[in-house]
């Protein structure tokens, strides 16, 4: 499975200079050299297109994003904060067995996470029984008190996961951390896909690949599903902080997509315990708020005072079942980074099943002798604030500077429970369109030319929870654009690629 | 519709409708001194009163200048009106509600955007100022036919007609004011015998020079050219006819807000019920409407001349901005 060697009579010389990494899981060479997934159609459609071809993809790629804005917001920049998230055109392919497997699992997962935040919300059956501590849900910072006693509809509190997988050197798909609150990128999935019908739409036909487009009208499906009182034609909104989000374009995207309206916390009132917006014509009673804020900042009377982007009184429309939000209060207890490690738990407890798919090995830093055999060979494992996400804080032990760890050390001896050790994975490569002489590779023409090398990447399929589970045949493949680097947030130098799930 | 996303849009509207007047005028003006050498010692201050901008211009340019005043209306971040600002702020509104026009006007607007994000001066001698503003004309006819054949004709193309119009009476008015200053400033002028290619300048800024001419010949009288600029209804630039689009989608968010009653009904109950929402007694009557309506009703442009134009003029200014005043109280405040 290691450095495998192309044969150089079918390849084009842009991919004859192609080496993957020795001892990692090549998505595209390994798959293409297996005989039984149906991967080898697209790779050999690619390892024989002219050299030049691959420079002006990117570059017309590029182009319609720009066009299109569909871009992202880096904080902390004053002027010209709207970023073209960089995308790379070779796709990753998932043949259908293998997404069929991942697909159960992520449903599953998903399920039981869910189960997990009504629970805890509500009875405290697994927190009684002692699967997992009492203290660690309690004194997460996620854990929202004024979420106790909520009782959405369909019980839900996740109405839509992002869920983190890695493909490991054994070419197995690993959990590496959940997305319960507010996960995007989806918006980036289906327009990457529509920029690929337009890049390469005979290699789409012929590989038959498994459309995205539904998702909007899934996730509308599913809020409205979740209507207080089963209300028939419910009213919807999107809730964004505003332009100066990360994620403004798709918050646009979505409420685009669905049909409705994208409102900030301005344009809302509570009163009477019913959730209003303020339209040309007069107030307008809101059902569903699909809230891409986080809990901090959804309602002033609860949480941060300081807050203008939510709205006061929210918890009280909530309280009262007058309107749902999507997803609920508090489900951060469901993508901590520590409870992280008892989700296999969960699965067995509220389902009955063995976890489909497995996570990554984790060790919580509050248990002393852990700690310690940590701290001892702290240059081997991963370091992970609990707290964080976007891919802040975190310390990659066999690639981090003695100051760097040093300084871990220190937060750790201090807060040992704000953080989590993990073994490092070796994220699976995938053949990647850089510039020549580039090492971050995010400007490429047809002037500069191109090469083709391996980067890390991961996966973000989205899960949808309705009146019943619903899973996007795709997802976002993020990779890092950065020569050896792990990190494939797209706040820290990461670019995507179409993901294809071929039929089955 | 959410009265943030229906006031981004009268805005975005009104800014685009800026952009293009001011890209006219000084594409005009630019090439009018090259046929007509100036008489004064700085032919470009016209403009600069146009837009009411004497100081603001003073204030960072030595001397009116050509290259001066075309950085200053078209390239100049500092100068919250330049074309560039207008483009970049019509952008910025549309940023925010997207979901209500068209992809096709959005995409549009976003690479004009891009492109003016781009602008340099070193685009006036390469292309070139004829080549300049003859594409950037082209991209706002583009902009308004993707407008015209995208849009529903719901209340996001009204909110649109509404910004736009005020804007388009606004600017007409304006630009025949300083004209007439600038090029009359002899009572007895009026009504006799006018710099030809001055008034045909100002005809062709707004695109009326050959409407003009279909209607009523080769002579510019100045009578006419007031005449086909504020009471012609048939003409697509001028007062009368913005105010009668104007009048059209003030008329039909009437109509829809009488329709959606129950709504306000639930809605005047709640306490949070600002006052201007609440006083519905007549939703179609806007006062300041009517009045500037009545003043448009009759082609008076002989009358007009004689009373004193420029008084004329600053009441259709005014006029524009109490409705403008009277939109943004009933329909776009959102405490």
């Amino acid at each position: 499975m290691a450095a495998i060697v192309l044969e150089t009579s079918t390849a084009t010389p842009v991919w004859a200079a192609y080496k993957s990494g020795e001892g990692m899981f090549d998505e595209m060479l390994d798959l293409a050299n297996s005989e039984r997934n149906g991967c080898q159609p697209t790779a050999k459609a690619l390892f024989s297109m002219p050299p030049d071809w691959f420079a002006e993809i990117s570059g017309r790629a590029q182009q319609m994003f720009r066009r299109m804005g569909v871009t992202f917001n880096v904080y902390g920049g004053a002027d010209g904060v709207e970023r073209i998230f960089p995308f790379d055109p070779i796709p990753r392919v998932i043949d259908a067995d293998t997404w069929a497997t991942l697909e159960a699992g992520l449903i599953q997962r998903v399920r039981a996470l869910n189960m997990f935040v009504g629970d805890v919300y509500g009875e405290g059956n697994i927190l009684a029984d002692g699967i997992v501590p009492r203290d660690l849900v309690l004194g997460c910072p996620q854990f929202r008190r004024a979420a106790v006693g909520i009782k959405p509809p369909l019980g839900n509190f996740i109405t839509v996961a992002g869920i983190d997988l890695v493909r490991g050197a054994d070419g197995r798909f690993y959990v590496l951390e959940d997305n319960a609150r507010t996960p995007s990128g989806v918006s980036y999935v289906i327009e990457n896909r529509l920029v690929m019908t337009r890049l390469m739409p005979d290699l789409m036909r012929s590989c038959r690949v498994r459309s995205v487009e539904r998702y909007p009208a899934d996730l509308l499906q599913c809020l409205i599903e979740q209507a207080p009182g089963a209300k028939s034609n419910p009213t919807i909104a999107l809730l964004t902080p505003g332009p100066y989000n990360s994620a403004f374009f798709e918050h646009v995207f979505l409420s685009q997509q669905m049909g409705i309206e994208l409102v900030e916390g301005q344009d809302l009132v509570c009163a009477d315990h019913k959730l209003y917006m303020k339209t040309v014509h007069g107030l307008r009673q809101v059902d569903v708020l699909y809230r891409r804020i986080d809990d901090d900042f959804a309602d002033p009377l609860v949480f941060r005072s300081d807050s203008v982007l939510g709205v006061a009184g929210l918890t009280s429309v909530l309280r009262a079942g007058n309107a749902t939000i999507a997803n609920g209060l508090g489900t951060g207890i469901a993508d901590d980074k520590a409870i992280y490690a008892f989700t296999p738990a969960m699965i067995r407890y509220y389902l009955s099943e063995e976890p489909i798919l497995p996570i990554v090995e984790t060790y919580l830093l509050g248990d002393r002798d852990v700690r310690e055999e940590v701290l001892a060979n702290l240059g081997r494992y991963v370091i992970k604030p609990t707290g964080a996400s976007g891919g802040y804080g975190v310390v990659i032990g066999p690639k981090a500077s003695e100051q760097e760890l040093a300084k871990v050390r220190e937060l750790i001896i201090a807060d040992p429970s704000a953080f989590i050790a993990q073994p490092v994975i070796q994220l699976s490569m995938h053949p990647t369109i850089i510039a020549n002489g580039s090492k971050s590779g995010t400007q490429i023409g047809t002037q500069t030319g191109a090469q083709i090398v391996p980067r890390h990447i991961d996966f973000r399929p989205f899960v949808l929870l309705g009146a019943k589970p619903r899973v996007l045949a795709g997802g976002l493949t993020r990779v890092a654009l950065r020569e050896g680097s792990l990190i494939v947030n797209s706040s820290q130098g990461g670019g995507s690629k179409d993901t294809w799930v071929l039929e089955a | 519709m959410l009265r943030r996303i229906a006031g981004h849009l009268y805005w975005a509207a009104r800014n685009l409708e800026r952009a293009e007047w001011r890209a006219r005028l000084v594409d005009v003006n630019y090439h009018l001194l090259i046929e007509t050498p100036p008489r004064g010692s700085e032919p470009w201050s016209p403009l600069l009163a146009i837009f009411g901008e004497r100081e603001t211009f003073a204030s960072r340019y030595a001397t009116a200048d050509e290259d001066s005043v075309l950085n200053f209306f078209v390239l100049d971040l500092e100068n919250p009106n330049s074309i560039r600002n207008c483009i970049i702020n019509a952008r910025n509104n549309m940023l925010s509600l997207r979901h209500y026009i068209s992809s096709e006007l959005w995409i549009e607007l976003n690479t004009l955007y891009l492109d003016a994000r781009g602008w340099t001066s070193g685009l006036f001698s390469s292309p070139g100022v004829f080549a300049f503003f003859s594409e950037l004309r082209d991209n706002f006819y583009q902009l308004s036919g993707i407008l015209q054949t995208t849009i529903p004709r719901d209340l996001a193309y009204d909110f649109i007609q509404i910004g736009m119009m005020l804007e388009r009476a606004e600017d007409v008015a304006r630009m025949l004011d300083v004209k007439y200053h600038f090029l009359l400033p002899k009572l007895e002028d009026v009504g006799g015998p006018v710099d030809l290619l001055q008034w045909a300048a100002v005809l062709r800024s707004a695109s009326g020079l050959e409407a003009y001419r279909k209607r009523h010949g080769n002579s510019i009288e100045l009578k006419k050219v007031v005449g086909i600029l504020l009471f012609d209804a048939s003409f697509p630039r001028s007062a009368r006819f913005s105010l009668d689009q104007l009048a059209v989608s003030l008329k039909r968010i009437a109509v829809e807000r009488a329709e959606s009653g129950a709504e306000s009904q639930t809605s005047s109950q709640s306490q949070t019920q600002s006052s201007s929402q609440s006083c519905t007694t007549s939703p179609a009557h806007f006062t300041a409407l009517s009045q500037l309506d009545a003043s448009l009703k009759n082609d008076r442009s002989l009358q007009v001349l004689k009373a004193g134009l420029h008084q004329f003029l600053l009441e259709i200014q005014d006029g524009c901005a109490a409705i403008g005043d009277e939109v943004f109280a009933r329909y776009l405040r959102s405490d």
